[in-house]
């Protein structure tokens, strides 16, 4: 056993340094879960990331794994790496609210995959987190559990809709937390709070027992803090269900082999049009400054056109919206007064969008994935962009339950991440920067379908050359 | 102003999906409606459905990277 790590010390780990340190037995599981425990209640009164702590829970499965260390079992790949959930994810038998006063006491009768395999993996789960309403919206307010606050200033939006899961990995609460991504859901809060968020191809990750909210674009996947982080936790999760006979029957590769840690000979390209296209200066600048530290450490950037964006643009917020209305319709018919009014009124504007033009969404979303991928990613290894267009917003100014004025101002927070949904390309946002007034901007990498590695590996390597990601706000 | 567009996409809704406008801001929704129409009114002619079968999962496996 080496030297012990100092507890003031724990917090501060990524997922893969936990792990690491007590599979060397530097560390023991139940201090790792004590240190995130007593940070958690000193300080997630000013976050509010968490919904429901399962404090003993935790401290039981931490014991078991330094058990079976002490007795030289296999240890998983997660073990004694501290985790939460975003409360949309089914445990059998425990209350999965979703964000929602209409399932504030739903217990669902089955357990989702991904806790399955976090928990086969050693991860420690220590309850479930704060998030948009059913995972509705961008921002990270929530009128039922309260709305989630940014550490980085408390006044500022978390983004959605895994608002719990971007504040409380920003804050150094836990080391990693599971989020769901239909319009940018895991990219969205990772740049607003500063940490690393990945989206991955669509249909890679088990969606068994998982709240529904749009069949065609939800997501599965990791906010934590480092792209290496994000490619062990991916490895623990991905692959074929067969309680989910969407998911992809291709082979997970290692995603950590593949971070070489280098950028040399990556080919990136840059869309000219759309990504930004009346970005806030600040964001601009720090993905331009992104651009040339990858630049100098051996990558390509090529300024290219992507016509197909403003097809795909268009049919993305077609699909999701028809089919979040179609999911609500019996509640929104019997309980409409349940549901915060931004979301009731989003929800509501779905039902106005005709059939054809959801079938003509869906008919033409494999042929513009051809035609993007042509005119992006044809001779390139990712497509670069500023995951958000917008400085961090306050909550007051995205507020629509206060002032429907607020509307324009709401629904822009997703523009650059709703377009990979629709895509179904894997996605990868990374801290690269901070504005003026000292809150984080993301840049966003994507790559072609079950390329997952590839743009981890394009993170990873960004991440060797930066400190953003080590950042951490004080509280 | 709301657009006139708005009253009747109520009515519509209402008799279709059996669900009323539930708070003022859904009627601002509908309103923002006009420029997704504009978009999509954009589109009309520049493409057309394939004759051949084709599925997205399908695209998602054609697409992968090349093997290196």
């Amino acid at each position: 056993m080496n030297a012990p790590i100092s507890s003031s010390d724990l917090t501060a780990l990524s997922m893969t340094e936990a792990a690491d340190a007590f599979a060397r037995g530097e560390v023991a599981a139940e201090a790792l879960v004590h240190a995130s425990l007593d940070r958690i209640r000193a300080l997630d009164g000013k976050v509010n990331s968490v919904i429901r702590l399962e404090g003993d829970a935790a401290l039981a499965a931490a014991r078991a794994q330094d058990q079976a260390r002490s007795a030289g079992r296999p240890l998983g790949k997660l073990a004694g790496a501290p985790m939460m959930h975003k409360d949309m994810y089914y445990r059998a038998g425990q209350v999965t609210t979703c964000g929602s006063k209409i399932r504030r006491d739903f217990r669902p009768t089955v357990t989702a995959t991904v806790l399955d395999r976090l928990d086969a993996a050693g991860a420690i789960d220590m309850g479930t987190l704060n998030m948009a309403e059913f995972a509705q919206n961008p921002t990270g307010h929530n009128r039922h559990f309260g709305d989630c606050h940014n550490p980085w200033n408390l006044a500022y939006c978390t983004g959605g809709s895994s608002s719990g899961s971007g504040a409380g990995v920003a804050a150094r609460f836990f080391t990693a937390a599971l989020g769901s991504d239909t319009g940018g859901s895991i990219r969205l809060p990772a740049t607003l709070c500063g940490v690393t968020g990945l989206k991955a191809t669509q249909t890679r990750v088990s969606r068994h027992g998982v709240m529904p909210l749009s069949f065609s674009a939800d997501n599965v996947g990791p906010l934590v803090r480092t792209a290496r982080d994000a490619a062990r936790f991916m490895a623990v999760i991905s692959g074929h269900d067969p309680k989910d006979p969407t998911s992809a029957r291709e082979a997970v590769p290692d995603y950590e082999a593949a971070l070489t840690g280098s950028l040399k000979g990556l080919k990136v390209a840059v869309c000219e049009t759309y990504f930004c296209e009346g970005a806030d200066q600040p964001v601009l600048a720090a993905f331009e400054a992104a651009l040339a530290a990858m630049q100098a450490a051996g990558a390509s950037i090529t300024r290219v056109k992507a016509p197909s964006l403003k097809a795909i643009n268009a049919y993305t917020a077609m699909v999701s919206r028809v089919e979040g209305a179609a999911i609500h319709a019996n509640w929104m018919r019997e309980y409409p007064a349940d549901y915060a009014i931004h979301l009731s009124a989003r929800l509501f504007g779905g039902y106005a969008m005709p059939g054809h033009l959801y079938v003509e969404g869906l008919a033409r979303r494999g042929p513009l994935l051809r035609q993007f991928v042509a005119e992006a990613l044809t001779g390139f290894d990712v497509v670069a962009t500023p995951t958000v267009k917008t400085q961090v917003p306050t909550l007051a100014e995205t507020d629509i339950d206060a002032d429907t004025a607020n509307w324009h101002r709401f629904m822009a927070v997703s523009a650059n991440t709703r377009p990979f949904n629709y895509l179904g390309l894997p996605t990868i946002s990374i801290p690269c920067g901070f504005d003026d007034r000292g809150l984080p901007v993301g840049l966003q990498l994507a790559a072609r379908p079950f390329a997952e590695a590839t743009v981890l590996r394009a993170a990873d390597a960004y991440q060797q050359i930066t400190d953003w990601h080590r950042r951490a706000p004080k509280l | 102003m709301e657009p006139s567009l708005v009253l009747p996409m109520m009515e519509m809704i209402r008799a279709w999906s059996g669900v009323s406008v539930p708070n003022a801001a859904a009627r601002h929704g509908l309103a923002d409606h006009l420029a997704l129409i504009a978009e999509l009114e954009a589109l009309r002619g520049s493409m057309v459905f394939e004759d051949e079968p084709s599925g997205f999962e399908a695209a998602l496996r054609d697409c992968q990277e090349p093997a290196r």
